[in-house]
């Protein structure tokens, strides 16, 4: 039973388009990676299956809701869909135990022990609940990501989406994030993650796509996507990075 | 203390004279100060100033014309807002800890400024006779400038010499408040002043006969003062209650509008109007929200509950233009704004229960306070206002503000909408308010107002003012909160969106706080120049704070001649201005410094 199926998903920016008919089935429990070059529409559709960019044509179905323009549906395919963003994007005026626990109170409705029990709870698998009472500020950008990576667990999100979530970390802080990410994985997670890590690719990813000029050009496992790929599009792609 | 003499000059010289250009910078400023401080002492200190003008005016500077009789509710409007200051400051109480080494040390520097400036003081000052002819005069005699500079000398060398002592305590900084407050009530108690008595004959006694200063106001200060301190601790004892930090702020809301329609006013109430249509309009709005607090969940409700806020909404536009009463107007358009919150809140019987106490409390208090507003006042008072004076100032300062900011939010957040009516409506509002000048608006608010409110509604001048103040300042907030809207990176905005969060959640959580923060310098100083822009209302006939010490004071006859004296008025004015204006920017900085935390 596939939990996120998308149909022909189509997006302009104006009169550039940036997706081209995307569609595809991601299964309870998958870890999907998608990589590609800028600007190949990668980012754009992951936004599209929590509604921060608005697909044009075509169908995205979330856990059996349909993304339309109706604000419940939108609202609720939100909270089961959690996100993070390449640039952390915490609240800077909150502390890092009120930025997890806002939306649990605000949005789930907790009281606020419960969400503080959570939030402590998920500092501690992410390896951080020293940090909690410190603003994001006075994090360095590996402990702000992972926070992020908690703030988005405590909504209890059944499907995870990383956008790009290493791309503005110093290389030795990477690591740390990651590992986060592979926990989360091996917990039964399911993921969608745009990155140009491809040893997270080869190791933890279930499948492999690569997006190019607003197109699904390959889809494949870690396995033959690295030793043995179908498209030649994929091999200059690999040529370029690896 | 060698070493410390070495440090400090070598400081001063990298600081003052650490190049030729920035030593002749520092000897031509330092010069200029000097001069016009003495040239200010020596204008304020010759014989021809009167100085009794100022101190003799105390109670006309302060509510011009408002009976003696009734002056218990000034106090009470005074004393409530200490009362709640002490509460506030116990309940708030900071850890932040004063170390005794640090009083000290201004102590000694404020010492040594006040033996600087002595030194410097001008011996002599010239000014203009009644003849054309300059007169010189001593105003600083030896003896005075000794009588200064011996017990400062002796004031700063004793905190001097307990640096070098041991003496090392601290004091949480919050109690440093009744230090600051003790100090000017017991002077009240103390310090004797020439004053202007007058003799059976109603003739001047001659030479004055020197008093306490304050002799009628020392006992109200000093009950204010205690009431402070037992509020304090009370505070310090209420700290622990759970929702007594929600229970203050509301009371902050609530104060102004309690004094200006209970205590200062006077309202004089007409039961009939009371029995007849207070309480059946209260019934009748309490009844509605406890229906719709209690059916809101109901499935056939839930079908129609847009149809039926689109219903109450036009109803209340309705309504605001009938013949009702004011209180069955106030009410619509709270049931309008409360049915759209209650689906969000009323979803366990918990949150209706306490949705219910509030709306309960909400319109009792809503009630109480327009009975007290639209009755007609008990004080009367010659002219068209019953507040004059500085009480006229802070009215408009405060309740300019108080109205004012929310609106600019409103505003700022409508320019920013989405919705092109909105976005129209508000730009449009904001545009035409800021390209007119305050003082057309004032004009409007005295002469042309009336015409565009319905038939039969008359508002007092003060309210009317009060009406254009809060779209013009509303206006120029809701421009600074823009700006600080543009300041907030989309992606807040998309981490709100992405964790589910609804519009009014995202911004009031996430995008107000954030923008405000980074627009508090330029929203005090519209603060600032809406208190100083207060002083315009006089060219439509109001006596603010200025108008007194320009206007009153300066062609005051009776009961002693203080034609002309409107120099020392007008310094007077331009320090107390000056005391406001810069203890809300120290404030302001504080706050900002506070909220600064976690910035990178």
């Amino acid at each position: 039973m596939s939990i996120i199926q998308t149909k022909n998903v189509k997006k302009w920016f104006g009169d550039f388009q940036a997706l081209k008919g995307i569609s595809m089935d991601v299964a309870e429990g998958e870890v999907l990676v998608i990589a590609g070059p800028s600007g190949s529409g990668k980012s754009t559709f992951i936004r599209c299956i929590n509604r921060l960019e608005q697909h044009q044509e075509g169908q995205i179905i979330v856990d059996g809701i349909e993304l339309t323009n109706d604000l419940k549906n939108i609202e609720a395919i939100r909270s089961e869909v959690g996100m993070v963003f390449q640039s952390f994007n915490l609240f800077p005026h909150l502390t890092v135990m009120q930025n997890i626990t806002l939306a649990q109170i605000w949005v789930r409705k907790k009281n606020r022990s419960e969400a503080e029990e959570k939030a402590m709870e998920l500092l501690e698998r992410v390896g951080i609940p020293e940090q909690a009472q410190k603003f994001p500020g006075q994090l360095s950008g590996g402990q702000q990501q992972r926070v992020a990576i908690a703030r988005a667990l405590a909504m209890e999100p059944k499907i995870m989406l990383f956008d790009e979530p290493t791309s503005a970390l110093d290389p030795e802080m990477i690591k740390e994030v990651l590992d986060v990410m592979k926990e989360l994985a091996n917990s039964g997670m399911t993921m969608i993650v745009v990155t140009h890590e491809m040893g997270f690719a080869k190791e933890v990813a279930d499948r492999v796509m690569l997006f190019d000029d607003g197109m699904l050009v390959e889809e494949n496992t870690p396995e033959e996507f690295f030793n043995n790929p179908k498209s030649d599009r994929t091999k200059l792609f690999l040529s370029q990075i690896l | 203390m060698v070493d410390l003499i070495k440090k400090n000059s070598k400081l001063l010289r990298e600081s003052l004279f650490s190049s030729v250009g920035s030593s002749v910078l520092t000897i031509a400023t330092t010069y200029l100060v000097i001069n016009f401080f003495r040239g200010m002492l020596g204008f304020a200190l010759t014989s021809d100033k009167d100085w009794l003008a100022v101190l003799n005016n105390m109670q006309l500077y302060m509510v011009q014309a408002y009976p003696e009789e009734d002056f218990i509710r000034v106090w009470l409007s005074v004393g409530l807002t200490f009362v709640l200051a002490g509460l506030s400051i116990g309940i708030w109480r900071s850890d932040d800890r004063v170390k005794s080494s640090q009083v000290f040390n201004s102590l000694f520097k404020g010492g040594l400024g006040v033996l600087f400036f002595t030194i410097i003081a001008p011996t002599n000052s010239s000014f203009m006779g009644n003849d054309g002819s300059v007169i010189t005069e001593e105003v600083f005699s030896m003896d005075t400038r000794l009588g200064i500079l011996i017990p400062v000398a002796i004031f700063c060398a004793i905190f001097f010499s307990l640096r070098f002592t041991n003496i090392d305590f601290s004091v949480n900084s919050s109690d440093m408040v009744f230090f600051y407050l003790f100090i000017p009530v017991a002077l009240l108690w103390f310090i004797k002043l020439p004053t202007i008595q007058l003799d059976q004959n109603n003739e001047r006694i001659i030479p004055d006969p020197v008093m306490p200063i304050a002799e009628t106001t020392k006992i109200p200060w000093t009950v204010i003062f205690v009431s402070f301190l037992v509020s304090y601790f009370v505070g310090m004892y209420l700290k622990n209650i759970k929702s007594i930090k929600s229970i203050m702020s509301l009371s902050w809301f609530l104060l102004p509008l309690l004094i200006f329609s209970w205590i200062f006013k006077k309202p004089q109430i007409d039961m009939s109007v009371v029995l007849g249509s207070d309480l059946p309009v209260f019934g009748v709005f309490l009844l509605w929200g406890f229906l719709v607090i209690t059916f809101v969940n109901n499935t056939i409700f839930k079908k129609y509950y847009s149809a039926y806020l689109g219903v109450t909404f036009l109803l209340t536009l309705v309504g605001v233009f009938s013949g009702l009463p004011m209180l069955a107007k106030t009410c619509l358009l709270l049931i309008a704004l409360f049915s759209v919150v209650v689906p969000a809140v009323s979803t366990s019987s918990q949150g209706k229960r306490s949705l219910l106490i509030v709306w309960a409390v909400a319109l009792v208090t809503l009630t109480f306070l327009l009975r007290g507003g639209a009755s007609d006042s008990g004080i009367v008072v010659p002219g068209s206002s019953i507040f004059g004076g500085f009480s006229l100032t802070w009215l408009l300062a405060i309740f300019g503000t108080y109205v004012s900011f929310p609106l600019g939010v409103l505003l700022a957040l409508g320019r920013n909408s989405k919705l092109p009516i909105i976005r129209i409506v508000c730009t449009g509002i904001i545009e035409l308010t800021r390209s007119v000048p305050y003082i057309t608006w004032l004009f409007f608010a005295s002469v042309t107002l009336a015409v565009f409110l319905p038939a039969g509604v008359e508002f007092n001048l003060i309210v009317r003012v009060l009406m254009v103040t809060a779209f013009f300042s509303g206006a120029y907030f809701a421009e600074n909160i823009r700006g600080g809207l543009q300041s907030i990176p989309k992606g807040q905005y998309e981490a709100a969106d992405a964790i589910g969060m609804s519009p009014f959640q995202k911004i009031s959580l996430i995008i107000m706080p954030q923008a405000l923060r980074a627009v508090i310098p330029t929203l005090v100083s519209s603060a600032i120049t809406a208190f100083k822009d207060s002083s315009l209302v006089t060219i439509i006939g109001l006596f603010d704070f200025l108008t007194i010490g320009k206007t009153v004071i300066g062609n005051q006859s009776i009961p002693v001649n203080f034609v002309g004296h409107d120099r020392e008025n007008l310094i007077f004015v331009a320090i107390v201005y000056w005391i406001f204006t810069f203890t809300l920017s120290r404030r302001s900085m504080k706050v900002e410094k506070k909220l600064g935390l976690g910035e990178r």
